[in-house]
């Protein structure tokens, strides 16, 4: 039942990470290890696309928090973009919000990279 | 029952007697009637029939292997043979033909006849009655039936000359008599007894043998040529003369059959024993493996079955400690393995250490990646094995068999012979089986090892949980304003969810909810920290936010980077109805105030997640007033993500269930949500902690 996927791609040198399904303790490690994946390579910038996301736990949430201070210290970002109400509201009472950035679209998550570089 | 045998035996030796009278009376008178002939030769028969029941019930007493019998019939053969010596030399006068009968010359010749006839007679039987249980020992119909057609026959030949003089001879004697020998050679082809004897009782059965071929054919010809002996038993009966020639005969096929088979048996005996020992090794083997719990002892066995099987000089079994990974079949680029030796036999740990080198692309190498046994057969001249070049004399061939198991690679088995090529294919297939059984015990006993462990584990799991049940509010704050009651139950033996009151002072009570990210012993822990942060600073923290900072500071220093802890904490001034909350990213607290429903949702942030300026600025409270007959619920997500299928129990359903119930009490109101959210889950176990806590405001004291 619990089924959960990671699509990879890049756009404009930002790594975008999509998911999918469910997000809990069982599948917590393939998105740490799809982060993992990114830092050992050394990119930083990184969107996650929620757009198929339709749960996540609080060992899903957890797994943003592993990483944003190694990716952050490395002035690079993680920012979430196309969340369903369902799960911005669990993003939203843990104030996520006010760690992360989250766009409505994933193409202004992209953009605003270049424009905080510029 | 002895008593009826001693009966028969003396019957039949009053019948001898009378019989031998008759054989007196017949020479002094001469009677030259048929009815006298008959009369003896009925005496002569029944006396030998009750013999042969005597016979009967003493062979068929008692169970005997193949060879006793044969070795019975061995010295029945002799007795014979002394019987027709001791006649041959007693100087008797011996027998006159006249008239086709047979004439005795002096009394001596006729008490020597019987006495001679009678011994022939009753060894004849013993001799026909252990063959017949060496015939049908694995009682084949087809053998029971020869043997039914042959003794038939053997009865038929010495009867039909019941009637006819001594030295007469009947066609149908003749016919009768040539059938009789066919099926006695049909007959001595039955040695099924044979294939089973060991190699020491092959050589004694083919000596016998030997020797019962011998002494028969001497007895056969004796009887059948003109000897005192055949006349003397010719003179006696001619039926019982009939029956110990072909006895005797018989005799003679089956033992020169019987020497042929040994002989042509004899130069697979050790192979046969082998096999034997094997299969007998492994059956034993394969009871203790289901028997015995106790490792060491299995592999003791193992090892020196194995020597004893295949003979070898010496044997040890090692187990893999640390087995490489499965995938990768062959190719463990990293996949170290440590092995330990279980149990040796005839060789010292020095000697195998310098036998198998623990060096990579050694003989173990070899075993543990390719999983096949390995035969070298000749280690002097083998290229793996260059390091031994100094020490020679250690072992001349190495059989290693790896012991997989469907988990990987369980051990090895290794066995050595001083000779090179000394291992044959028998050999190492016999020692693969061993490794089989080495490979079930070593499963086994690591299974048990590990339900114990799983058995400990639980108990300590229990145990944790009766502690965390302990860490929660024995009972709760009471105040004549209001009615609070609380529940929670982890989703497994442990959880992270928690809930807590405090009793502040001026009538003012805390209520705190928290979950902690994750499930299970790691979430316990947080949850016990939590408890005790709260214990701490919930006293001196007069407001739920100034509690929150505090809180988020003790504990950022404690969690890991991806565990953080949602809080909701409210304080009520039980006197005014003045509830204050805040919320460290927790479910909001649910408020129902008459028909309104509302989540009070003050900002805030999950504690452990920033520490620091984000925190304390996340952090808002939010204040209410209650009135007579509120409803607060505080509970953790458990309540509102309670799934079904792929729909959630949500924030709109918890809603609806508690304005239900609004009118009931704190504990009908927690009993009604709990109901709700089961039946929505169509009673499956929660797979998350669950925690209500239910607040029911009956309204400000009222003071005189």
């Amino acid at each position: 039942m619990s089924e959960f996927k990671i699509g990879q791609r890049e756009a404009e040198n930002v790594s975008i990470l999509e998911l999918k399904g469910y997000l809990d303790a069982h599948t917590a490690p393939k998105l740490e290890e799809a982060f993992q994946g990114l830092l050992k390579s050394q990119r930083y910038r990184i969107v996650v696309n929620c757009r198929d996301l339709s749960y996540i736990s609080s060992a899903g949430l957890g797994v943003f928090m592993a990483f944003i201070e190694d990716v952050r210290n490395n002035k690079g970002d993680i920012k979430l973009t196309n969340m369903s109400p369902k799960v911005y509201n669990v993003f939203d009472l843990l104030g996520f919000p006010l760690l992360y950035e989250i766009f409505k679209e994933e193409k202004e998550a992209v953009t605003r990279f270049f424009d905080r570089t510029k | 029952m002895k008593l009826r045998r001693l009966i028969l035996l003396g019957a039949a030796f009053l019948l001898v007697i009378f019989k031998f009278a008759l054989d007196v009376v017949e020479k002094n008178v001469e009677l030259d009637l048929m009815g006298f002939g008959l009369i003896r030769e009925l005496l002569v028969i029944a006396s030998l029939s009750l013999l042969y029941f005597v016979i009967d019930a003493l062979a068929s007493r008692r169970e005997s292997t193949p060879l006793r019998k044969l070795g019975f019939v061995l010295i029945a053969m002799c007795a014979m043979i002394l019987v027709s010596i001791g006649l041959s030399v007693s100087g008797v006068g011996g027998f006159d033909t006249k008239n086709q009968a047979l004439v005795p010359l002096d009394y001596p010749s006729i008490f020597l006849a019987s006495l001679a006839a009678v011994a022939f007679g009753i060894f004849s039987i013993v001799v026909f009655r252990l063959l017949r249980d060496l015939i049908l020992i694995n009682r084949k119909p087809a053998a029971r039936r020869n043997w039914l057609i042959f003794s038939a026959l053997l009865l038929g030949t010495s009867l039909s000359c019941l009637t006819s003089r001594p030295l007469d001879s009947s066609v149908a004697t003749a016919i009768l008599f040539s059938f009789s020998i066919l099926f006695a050679v049909m007959n001595s082809f039955r040695l099924p007894w044979i294939v089973y004897l060991t190699k020491r009782e092959k050589l004694f059965s083919l000596a016998c043998g030997f020797f019962l071929f011998g002494g028969f054919t001497a007895l056969a010809v004796q009887i059948g040529t003109s000897s005192l002996l055949r006349k003397s038993l010719l003179y006696y009966s001619h039926p019982l003369f009939q029956f110990t020639q072909l006895v005797a005969i018989f005799g003679a096929l089956y033992a020169g059959m019987a020497f042929v088979s040994t002989l042509f048996h004899l130069p697979t005996a050790e192979a046969f024993d082998r096999k034997r020992s094997e299969v007998s090794s492994l059956h034993t083997l394969s009871k203790l493996v289901t028997q015995v719990f106790d490792f060491n002892e299995l592999v003791d066995n193992v090892t020196s079955m194995t020597l004893q099987v295949v003979g070898a000089s010496s044997c040890w079994l090692e187990i893999i400690t640390a087995a490489p990974a499965e995938d990768g079949a062959g190719a463990s680029d990293d996949g170290s393995y440590a092995v330990h030796v279980a149990a040796m036999k005839n060789i010292a740990q020095e000697e195998i250490d310098m036998l198998v080198s623990a060096e990579r692309r050694g003989i173990r190498d070899t075993v543990v990646n390719e999983r096949k046994a390995i035969v070298v057969d000749d280690i002097e001249h083998d290229a793996r094995f260059v390091h031994l070049k100094k020490r020679r004399g250690v072992a001349g061939s190495l059989v290693v068999v790896p012991l997989v198991a469907h988990t990987g690679l369980a051990g090895i088995l290794y066995a050595t012979k001083k000779e090179s090529f000394g291992f044959v294919r028998d050999d190492v297939d016999a020692i693969s089986a061993f490794a089989d059984q080495a490979t079930v015990a070593i499963e086994n006993s690591r299974l048990i090892r590990e339900s114990l462990e799983k058995e400990r584990l639980y108990r300590e799991m229990l145990v944790a949980q009766e502690m965390q049940k302990r860490l929660l509010p024995q009972h709760v704050p009471s105040a004549p304003t209001i009615d609070l009651d609380a529940m929670s139950t982890p989703a497994f033996e442990v959880g992270g969810d928690y809930y807590d009151f405090m009793e502040l002072g001026e009538g003012r009570i805390g209520i705190a909810v928290g979950d902690v990210s994750g499930k299970g012993v790691s979430a316990a822990f947080y949850m016990s920290e939590m408890k005790g942060i709260f214990q701490a600073l919930g006293r001196i923290c007069g407001s739920p936010k100034e509690f929150m900072v505090k809180a988020n500071e003790a504990l950022a220093d404690s969690i890991d980077k991806h565990s953080f802890v949602s809080l909701i904490y409210a304080i009520l001034d039980s006197r005014s109805g003045r509830l204050t909350v805040a919320r460290a990213g927790h479910c909001p607290m649910l408020h129902i105030s008459g028909e309104t429903v509302a989540y009070v949702r003050p900002n805030g942030l999950g504690m452990g997640l920033s520490r620091g300026q984000t925190f304390d600025d996340a952090i808002q409270e939010e204040v209410i007033t209650l009135v007579a007959g509120d409803v607060c619920v505080l509970y953790t997500d458990g309540v509102t993500e309670a799934r079904c299928g792929d729909d959630e129990f949500g924030y709109e359903r918890l809603m609806e269930a508690a304005r239900g119930a609004r009118e009931k009490t704190a504990a009908g109101i927690k009993v009604e949500i709990l109901e709700t959210v089961s039946r929505f889950t169509e009673q499956r176990a929660n797979d998350d902690d669950l925690t209500l806590v239910v607040l029911k405001w009956n309204g400000a004291e009222r003071r005189p």
